[in-house]
This record gives structure tokens, C-alpha cells and sequence, in this order.
């Protein structure tokens, strides 16, 4: 079986830590806006929000700054260990720039954010 | 006896996290790294530092001393156990080497990891935790 591929990436920044969304999730990219959720919130830090992220569907997250890769890469699958981290919204991992990327859906990923209450919440 | 017996036979890696002595099976210890900076998945608990690529493979690196509730440990060494449905990487400190150890090795409580630690055990003058790898492997995959 040949492995996950994902054609265009946003490589964001969350704080110290980093998230990648497929292009293919994200309709447009937006100013912030108080009704966000912060992606923080998944890494238990206080939210902040530069850029938001909006699915066709009106799903939102805020990261703090973010990258466009239009390079084809290979989705790494999650070990069995993480696969339910963030609600199940986790697909795998990219590997660029020399580090992995956790890969999450981002309509799963907002509903997980919200789902934690109000840590996450507000730019 | 016969299983005491059968134990005391058996190899295991011994090493350190934190304060604490563990031993794993020495046939699914399948190497000692210095891994390099993680990668945080979100949503992940604690104990779960994160993940590095190693031979094409995500592994996941857990603070053993944090998984029973202590303070981590710190290192960026760890115990790579390779098991069927994958690997995982356990923080060390110090590691001691491969030795039998010795005692009733029974579960160390009724109710979480501590199922999956077995003791008391001796390796040479060390208490040591025996940690049984599917178990511990089957609990932290059900997002302990």
C-alpha cells in the first residue's frame, strides 16, 4: 500500500510548538476575530491568535503565524500511541523543514478546540 | 514457583527515570538512543513529550517518571521498545544493562499503569519496577 500523500501544506506555528493543516482544508485565511478558538488550547498554553484558519463549512482556529508548502509530501502515520490525540482529528506527519508536523484535519481540530471549553477560546 | 522460576531466568534491560529503576524485557529493548528535538502532539497528555522520525518511523517518547506521577526526568536518552503493533520510546537517564531480576513480580496496584509495573524485584542490589510492555502499551493507547 502505497503511503498518505498531501499536496500543499499550511506549516504553522502555535507558540513553541507546530501544526500542519492539508491546503485542501483551509477555504480562506482570515484576521482574528473574537468568536476563534486558539490552537494553543491543544498544548495547554494561554491563547493567542495572529491568523485564522477557515474550513468551507465556517470552521475556524487561530494559530500564531504560518507557512504556505506547495511541495508534495508524505503523510507518516501516527502511532497507535497518539492516533486519538486532539479527538481523532490527528491524521499523521509531515516531514519538512528537517522536523515532523503534526497534520490534523482542521474541522475535527476546531470541534476538539471547542470541546475543551474556554481555554482555547478568543484571540 | 514455576513462574518465579521462569521470571528470574528471564533477560531484561535495566534502567533509570528519574529516581526510579525499570526493567524491560530484554527481547523487545531493541536499542538506547539520544533522540533530538520532539514534536508536541496536541491533545496529547504530560507523560507524552512528544515524537521524533527515527528509520521512518513516528515514535513516541513517554516520561516514565511523569506516567506515575512524579517529576520528569529530563533526558534526552531513551529506551526504544519494539513491540507488534509498534514502537515507543522510554525516557532513561541512566541505563544499567541487561540483567535477570528477581522477585514475586505482581502487579504494583489494582488500577492504571501501576497494573502494567510488576515488583517488588531486585536486579543486583536495585529495586527495580518491571514494566510489561503490551500492557503498558495497550493502557497509554487507550489515551491514558
Amino acid at each position: 500500500m502505497s503511503p498518505a500523500r498531501v499536496e500543499g501544506t499550511l506549516l504553522c506555528h502555535v507558540g513553541r510548538h507546530r501544526l500542519a493543516f492539508a491546503a485542501s482544508d483551509v477555504a480562506s485565511i482570515a484576521a482574528p476575530d473574537a468568536a476563534c478558538v486558539s490552537a494553543r488550547g491543544a498544548f495547554r498554553e494561554s491563547p493567542s491568535v495572529q491568523r485564522v484558519l477557515v474550513t468551507a463549512t465556517g470552521e475556524a482556529v487561530g494559530v500564531d503565524g504560518l507557512e504556505i508548502d506547495a511541495e508534495v509530501l508524505s503523510v507518516l502515520p501516527p502511532s497507535p500511541l497518539v492516533a486519538h490525540a486532539s479527538g481523532g482529528s490527528l491524521r499523521g506527519f509531515v516531514l519538512t523543514r528537517g522536523v515532523l508536523w503534526p497534520l490534523v484535519h482542521l474541522d475535527g481540530f476546531e470541534r476538539y478546540l471547542r470541546g475543551l471549553g474556554g481555554d482555547g477560546e478568543g484571540a | 514457583m514455576a513462574a518465579l522460576e521462569s521470571e528470574s531466568r528471564q533477560s531484561y534491560l535495566v534502567f533509570a527515570c528519574g529516581s526510579s529503576w525499570y526493567a524491560v524485557p530484554a527481547e523487545a529493548a531493541a536499542e538506547v538512543v539520544t533522540f533530538p528535538e520532539l514534536t508536541r502532539v496536541p491533545g496529547s497528555p504530560p507523560h507524552l513529550l512528544g515524537v521524533f522520525a527515527h528509520r521512518g518511523e513516528v515514535i513516541p517518547v513517554v516520561d516514565m517518571s511523569l506516567l506515575v506521577g512524579g517529576v520528569t526526568a529530563g533526558s534526552r536518552r531513551a529506551v526504544l521498545v519494539r513491540l507488534p503493533r509498534g514502537t515507543l520510546a522510554l525516557t532513561a537517564s541512566s541505563v544499567a544493562g541487561v540483567s535477570p531480576v528477581q522477585g514475586p513480580l505482581e502487579p504494583l496496584g489494582p488500577t492504571g499503569v501501576h497494573v502494567h509495573l510488576r515488583g517488588p524485584g531486585k536486579s543486583g542490589s536495585r529495586d527495580v519496577a518491571v514494566i510489561d510492555p503490551e500492557g503498558l502499551f495497550d493502557h497509554l493507547s487507550q489515551g491514558a
